[in-house]
């Protein structure tokens, strides 16, 4: 084959792998450019210090989103990737012995890969054996990690052999080549050999389709188990590598490096779902997003733009990694100049005559409905909702049971309840907004900040003036509806992924938030706001009364209005939606406006709740607000879910929380029990058939 | 459409740049090259630490000697390797630096070291020798709010712990030194204890989950490390009256200042609950001037003079005893004694209050709020 390739074939074969690789290949331009940009603009010339400087620092990123594009390609997702990296650092710090500095590195290299991939079998378990849903598995050990890191290494410190240090960050060929490119390349080497075994194969098979990989006799529970042991592998050799990088340990240096993987997939050319895409992309997007520090520096851009610059360009990248003949803004583009070109020769559906063009079905089809055949009993008319939404409620009642047994004072205790529902409301508000866009099949990551902005200006402009409120709050929710306006647009005209827009939003807004209040959030909540959180009415704070009116709407949202069906229309299928006549664009943009407007009212119910805004109000709130969607019986890829199921979700983790901080026990035992418990909530939602 | 989309780009780059170089090469031909990496900027002690260094960078004494550049690291211990790597290679003199981690920077400033540069860390500490620290010792933090607390109870009676961030040095050496007080005595006991991530906002949620199967009359008194202005708040919420609070140990927020002062006290701009209340209180904090003097240490070490690895600030402390409200917060006037700050002035009630030094004249209010040094 290799000696008689005509010129034309030669052609196409490399045409169609420019193509197959067009993702990685931008990736990689763009990073080619990044670097030109830093090279042009700071004072010296780029040197191979700076070069092996740039490697070591992107390497950890590198490393690990190799792993999570792997998990991503076979159509899962791991959120455990941080907490892994840090518990092996934290493994490796207090195992070294600092009497004996001389250290294997060949010995602490397979340790911390190892407990990478133990984890990973951990998490395969559950999700390829017991068919539970990726996301939900991976938080929960993200969880256990946390705790579990704390009880290896309570803070930071330790010890890291220097030996460790000197060969991962050292030359392989000195001054040419880094350490640190060649274990990148390495493990990709791996990767290539894998990828052409039947194994990869079967990898992309599961990904683009688990059913008809399945139906081809591929043995999927074996693939996905496999899957998540390697990315456990990856993010074990990251670990290593970032103990190596800092000679120490820290129980929380893993910890933030997850969003920005994410990123780095995306960046790189993967698509969410699976099936398409490959961690060569995924290193190149990690070097991106690490050149971005660089940039910064260079340009000096003032520290309140940093996150809105840091925004600005992710999007551009994921944009440029995306525009194509056939890429979402382009097939707009196409769009938009056919419906001018329609409008002009008017021949567009609004310009013409209104006739009824609807088929002619005679018979009860439209009428009633026919005697003969009774509508089915509740139960069997609900029985999915009941199945998923069930044991939420159940594992409620269980969690009740045992505050009551432990702590007393809680079943009989109106205070109790009150405190429950409150606490909660927050949740779910933000349940609504989340789980509608998960509904969808998207995630929204502007939460963090659309919360903290909306809190941020309400104080400012209420200043504890009961008054003020009054317009204040319409303010704050256009606003919030713009930035959801943002987001929608974003995703559904440009064709940017979800969680790079509402990642870049989140950061956007962060900085407006910043330069809003320079630094230091100004005002503070009126007094009716303030009654409506935290007085008592009888038994209840007045928050609860709404929290059941806004259930009872939101029920009716999703359930019995055509928004709520065309949502679940277009999360079961886009093209089907698309096909059958739904307004996908406008409805996904009104989704992303209506989680927008929820954040914005937990802002400004959390106002009322502290008395005042603060930067970082919004940060606990996005794990949970996924969290609770999906232990509440929802599909993360879309298309079911109840918010019922949701809002029992929130209940169940709240009335956790509160049980554990009634106890006095260690906060890292308290992770750990949080993630089992969690786990052991949504054992009950594995699909039931294996696929 | 993609060439084209670059090309603008990489105009719009190349513009501010022009900028960038033009304001640098102009400005800075003699003066010290000095850069601050900042952690995650996204919180209040962070932004009010970030102002009063620039006001330092501003003050007359300092503008014409130093070029300061502000960079942000977000929480990311990786990124602020990266971030202090490119400021040595762009030429740093001094780095301060607020360490994401006290351990995962040891192998960059080590090499910064190497190359002449000097490394201040402020408020946390690096444990690479070559670093210069700033801070307050946090063991004595935990000790002497714990022993407070035991005296203000006479060594009995239920009390609530709210820590720090756990995994972190400062959180472990606070509670760690608060606990050995608390268990010399047997009839303290710790009925309940919670994460408060140093946030009067986390702060109220976590105290609403432990109050739900408890009631403020089991308790005696509260250790936080951040978050007695809220207790106090949630306890006349509940009905008590200013002179039933609690003895609270906790944080040098403003709020918390205002609540010490008598009841009745006439204050500007007080609205219950940020209003005078007559708490029983022991107010203390990592003080956020801590950054700015790092700075003038800086430029200290780089014209030549000895200034020593390790300065150990005073940990400020306010009790009942010591409250004073400040008139306008200029410098002067904290020298004299004031430790609070009208609500006039400061509208946030989580501001930290903590902004005096004896070793800092060049800053006062003003620097914290806007970052305008003093006169």
């Amino acid at each position: 084959m290799i000696s008689v390739s005509s010129p034309a074939s030669v052609g196409f074969g490399l045409r169609r792998a420019l193509a197959r690789n067009r993702g990685a290949l931008i990736a990689a331009s763009v990073l080619a450019i990044l670097l030109f940009v830093v090279d042009w603009i700071s004072a010296g010339p780029l040197t191979y210090f700076d070069v092996s400087f740039l490697s070591s620092g992107g390497a950890t990123s590198a490393l690990a989103a190799i792993g999570q594009t792997i998990v991503i390609l076979s159509g899962g997702f791991d959120l455990s990737a941080g907490a892994v990296i840090s518990l092996v650092n934290a493994v490796l710090a207090s195992s070294m012995d600092p009497m004996a500095p001389g250290a294997s590195i060949v010995l602490w290299t397979a340790v911390g890969i190892g407990v990478g991939m133990a984890v990973g079998a951990f998490n395969g378990f559950f999700i390829a054996v017991l068919r539970m849903q990726p996301i939900v598995v991976t938080l929960s050990t993200m969880f256990i990690l946390q705790g579990v890191t704390l009880l290896v290494m309570d803070k930071p410190g330790g010890f890291v052999s220097p030996d460790l240090g000197s060969f991962y960050l050292g030359d392989a060929i000195a001054g040419w080549l880094p350490m640190p490119l060649v274990v990148i390349g390495v493990v990709l080497l791996a990767w290539f050999w894998l990828k052409g075994t039947r194994f990869g194969t079967a990898l992309y098979a599961v990904g683009s389709d688990a059913d008809s990989a399945a139906a081809v006799g591929i043995n999927i529970v074996l693939v996905r188990f496999a899957v998540y042991v390697i990315a456990g592998g990856c993010y074990g050799l990251a670990g290593v590598f970032i103990s190596a990088q800092t000679g120490s340990g820290d129980p929380l240096v893993g910890n933030p490096l997850l969003l920005s993987m994410f990123a780095a997939v995306v960046v790189g050319g993967t698509r969410l779902g699976g099936g398409q895409g490959g961690p060569v992309g995924s290193v190149f997007g990690a070097f991106i997003l690490m050149m971005v520090v660089n940039i910064l520096l260079v340009l000096n851009v003032s520290a309140y733009y940093a996150t809105i610059a840091e925004g600005t360009i992710l999007v551009l990248a994921a944009l440029a990694g995306s525009l194509s003949h056939t890429s979402v803004l382009a097939v707009q583009l196409r769009a938009a100049r056919a419906r001018l070109a329609a409008w002009r020769a008017g021949i567009l559906p609004s310009q013409l005559e209104r006739v009824d063009r609807r088929l002619r079905v005679s018979g009860p089809l439209h009428g009633k409905r026919d005697a003969a055949l009774p509508p089915p009993a509740l139960y069997r008319r609900n029985a999915e909702v009941l199945r998923y939404a069930l044991p939420a409620y159940v594992c409620l009642l269980v969690i009740v049971i045992v505050t009551q047994i432990w702590l007393g004072r809680a079943i009989l205790n109106p205070g109790y309840w009150n405190s429950l529902l409150v606490l909660s409301s927050f949740l779910a508000v933000l349940a609504l907004g989340q789980g509608t866009v998960i509904l969808t099949g998207g995630l929204d990551l502007s939460v963090p900040w659309t919360i903290g902005i909306s809190g941020i200006i309400l104080a400012g402009m209420v200043n504890g003036s009961d008054a003020a409120l009054v317009y204040a709050l319409p303010v704050v929710l256009v606003m919030a509806c713009a930035i959801g306006f943002a987001n929608g647009s974003g995703i559904v005209y440009l064709g940017i992924s979800p969680i790079v827009m509402t990642l870049a939003t989140n950061g956007i807004l962060q900085g407006f938030a910043l330069l809003y209040s320079q630094g230091t959030p100004a005002g503070f909540s009126s007094p009716m706001l303030r009654w409506f959180m935290t007085a008592r009415l009888g038994f209840v704070t007045p928050v609860v009364l709404l929290m059941v009116v806004f259930v009872a709407l939101a029920v009716l949202l999703l359930g019995r209005t055509p928004f709520g069906r065309r949502v679940y229309g277009i999360g079961n299928g886009l093209r089907a939606a698309r096909l059958s006549g739904i307004g996908v664009e406008r409805t996904l943009i009104l989704v992303y406006m209506l989680s927008a407007v929820c954040a914005a009212l937990v802002g400004v119910m959390l106002t009322g709740f502290s008395g005042q805004a603060s930067l970082g109000m919004g940060d606990d709130y996005l794990l949970p607000s996924i969290a609770v969607v999906v232990v509440g019986g929802a599909l993360i890829t879309g298309g079911r879910g109840h918010y019922l199921g949701m809002l029992g979700g929130v209940l169940l983790l709240t009335a956790l929380q509160m049980l554990l901080a009634g106890t006095t026990l260690p906060y890292a035992t308290r992770a750990i029990l949080y993630g089992l418990v969690v786990l052991g909530a949504v054992m009950a939602l594995r699909e039931r058939q294996p696929h | 459409m993609r060439i084209g989309l670059k090309i603008r780009r990489l105009a719009l780059l190349a513009g501010m740049a022009v900028c960038a170089l033009g304001v640098s090469a102009a400005e800075a031909a003699e003066k010290h090259k000095i850069f601050l990496s900042m952690s995650y900027i996204g919180n209040d002690w962070q932004a009010e630490a970030a102002n009063m260094v620039k006001a330092m960078a501003a003050h007359k004494s300092l503008a014409d000697k130093v070029d300061l550049q502000v960079q942000v690291a977000g929480p990311n211990a990786q990124r602020q390797i990266q971030q202090i790597n490119a400021m040595v290679q762009s030429g740093a003199e001094a780095i301060v630096v607020y360490p994401i981690s006290p351990t995962a920077l040891n192998q960059v400033v080590k090499n910064a070291c190497d190359k002449g540069v000097k490394v201040f860390a402020y408020d946390a500490e690096i444990t690479e020798p070559c670093a210069y620290n700033v801070h307050i010792d946090q063991l004595e933090a935990g000790r002497v709010t714990a022993e407070w607390l035991v005296k203000k109870l006479n060594g009995k009676g239920n009390i609530i712990a709210i820590t720090g961030v756990p995994g972190t040095s400062v959180d472990d050496q606070r509670t760690k030194a608060a606990k050995e007080v608390f268990a010399k005595y047997p009839d303290i006991k710790i009925v309940g204890e919670a994460v408060g991530m140093w946030s009067q906002a986390v702060a109220r949620t976590e105290l609403s989950k432990i109050l739900a199967t408890r009631n403020w009359n089991d308790i005696n008194g509260l250790w936080m490390q951040v978050g007695c202005f809220t207790a106090n708040s949630m306890q006349l919420e509940a009905g008590k009256k200013a002179s039933e609070l609690l003895p609270c140990a906790g944080e040098g927020s403003n709020g918390g200042r205002i609540q010490m002062l008598p009841e009745g006290t006439e204050v500007e701009g007080a609205a219950p609950p940020y209003a005078p209340a007559g708490a029983q209180r022991i107010s203390y904090a990592s003080p956020p001037y801590s950054g700015a003097l790092a700075l003038k240490l800086a430029v200290e070490a780089i014209e030549g003079k000895d200034v020593p690895k390790t300065t150990i600030l005073p940990l400020p402390v306010v009790t009942n005893e010591t409250i004073k409200l400040c008139d306008e917060g200029t410098w002067a006037e904290m020298k004299a004694g004031c430790n609070a700050f009208k609500p006039s002035l400061v509208s946030n009630p989580g501001w930290f209050a903590s902004i005096f030094s004896d070793q800092t004249p060049e800053v006062g209010l003003n620097a914290a709020l806007v970052g305008q040094p003093e006169n």
